[in-house]
């Protein structure tokens, strides 16, 4: 694929979304239903670097290029995780006030609202590939119920859940 | 305390972002602390203005108020480099684990370990949606909370709407129906 293009369409995730995993309906859309360039499998394993590793949780962006166009397209990735941020400064600058108007903030609540409608529907073609077996839907159950309730960090879940695979092969 | 200086703000993003784990809301405490409490470089107010518009930037809030706080501290060089910062070093960690993730393919037991991973990603994708939801679960929001996510998924889910398309109308729901505060 394209690197320009690979650039614009992570870009387009990116600056319809408003926090990290948000951006993975429109990531699932155009590279895995759209132009098959990325299975559910690549999806899911990009999501986990991304939350493995430190820093925002977008970057999994950055594993999405790298798995279509290698190295190339993970700075292409990365770069599409920071060219919106600069839109703050602006922001900043002219709309700052505006920010606290009640149909403003109404407006964003909203888009929050839905987005989390679509990462739960991205989320169900990738859970129906990753959880395939009685061991893995306990492992994604026990993920949700421990994020939740612990506020733990999520380099834990990784990790438990990596031995527990380990564990069910070994067993 | 030390004066502001584009070394010393940059060694700061590099340090909170590249070692807090559990993305936007841990590191962002670190950051308040490290630039609000301790230094003072940023009065409590400018960083409740930069948090709140980090929430309504398109893109990584993360990424967006490194951005913001910085330039607010010591202008445009130091928003770059304070993104960079924040971005890069993790990035690298992110190709490096995906990289892993596709040597080890053909590994039995390493592709179990990974496995169990990817099985997790589900949950923590389940997760993301919550936190984003629960919020708005309270008297006065609930049932626009409850349609709007109903409504978003269903369009999504069964008539395959585009998510901008889904976001967009989300927007102006927003606009026409204001809930209390």
């Amino acid at each position: 694929m394209n690197l320009i293009l690979l650039y614009l369409l992570l870009l387009k995730a990116t600056a319809t979304s408003f926090s990290g995993l948000t951006s993975m309906p429109v990531v699932y859309h155009d590279f895995v239903e759209t132009r098959h360039v990325l299975t559910d499998r690549q999806l899911n394993a990009a999501v986990t670097a991304g939350r493995t590793a430190p820093g925002p949780n977008g970057l999994y962006v950055v594993s999405v290029g790298y798995f279509i166009a290698g190295v190339p397209g993970a700075c292409a990735g990365c770069l599409a995780v920071i060219t919106p941020a600069f839109l703050i400064i602006p922001m900043l600058r002219y709309l700052g006030a505006r920010a606290a108007q009640p149909a403003v903030r109404s407006a964003i609540r909203c888009v929050m609202l839905a987005a989390s409608g679509l990462v739960v529907s991205a989320t169900v073609p990738l859970a129906r590939d990753a959880l395939t077996s009685p061991l893995a839907v306990g492992i994604a159950v026990a993920s949700f119920l421990f994020l939740v309730f612990t506020k733990k960090d999520t380099v834990w879940v990784v990790l438990g859940s990596a031995a527990a695979g380990l564990a069910g092969k070994l067993l | 305390m030390p004066q502001a200086s584009l070394k010393r703000l940059t060694w700061i993003f590099l340090r909170v972002g590249n070692l807090t784990f559990g993305g936007g809301d841990p590191t962002m405490a670190a950051l308040q602390s490290e630039l609000v409490l301790k230094r003072r470089w940023l009065d409590v107010e400018q960083y409740a203005l930069i948090y709140g518009l980090a929430r309504i930037t398109p893109g990584t809030n993360l990424v967006a108020f490194s951005a913001a706080a910085a330039w607010q501290i010591l202008g445009w060089p130091a928003a770059v480099l304070a993104v960079l910062a924040m971005t890069v070093p993790p990035s690298a960690v992110v190709v490096m684990l995906t990289s892993g993730y596709q040597s080890w393919n053909s590994n039995p037991l390493a592709m179990a370990a990974i496995g169990g991973s990817i099985a997790a990603a589900s949950g923590m994708m389940a997760t993301s949606a919550w936190q984003l939801l629960a919020p708005e679960i309270r008297p006065g929001r609930w049932l626009r909370a409850g349609v709007i996510f109903v409504a978003s998924l269903v369009a999504s889910l069964v008539y395959s709407m585009s998510p901008i398309a889904v976001l967009g109308l989300a927007a102006l729901v927003g606009f026409l129906w204001q809930a209390a505060e």
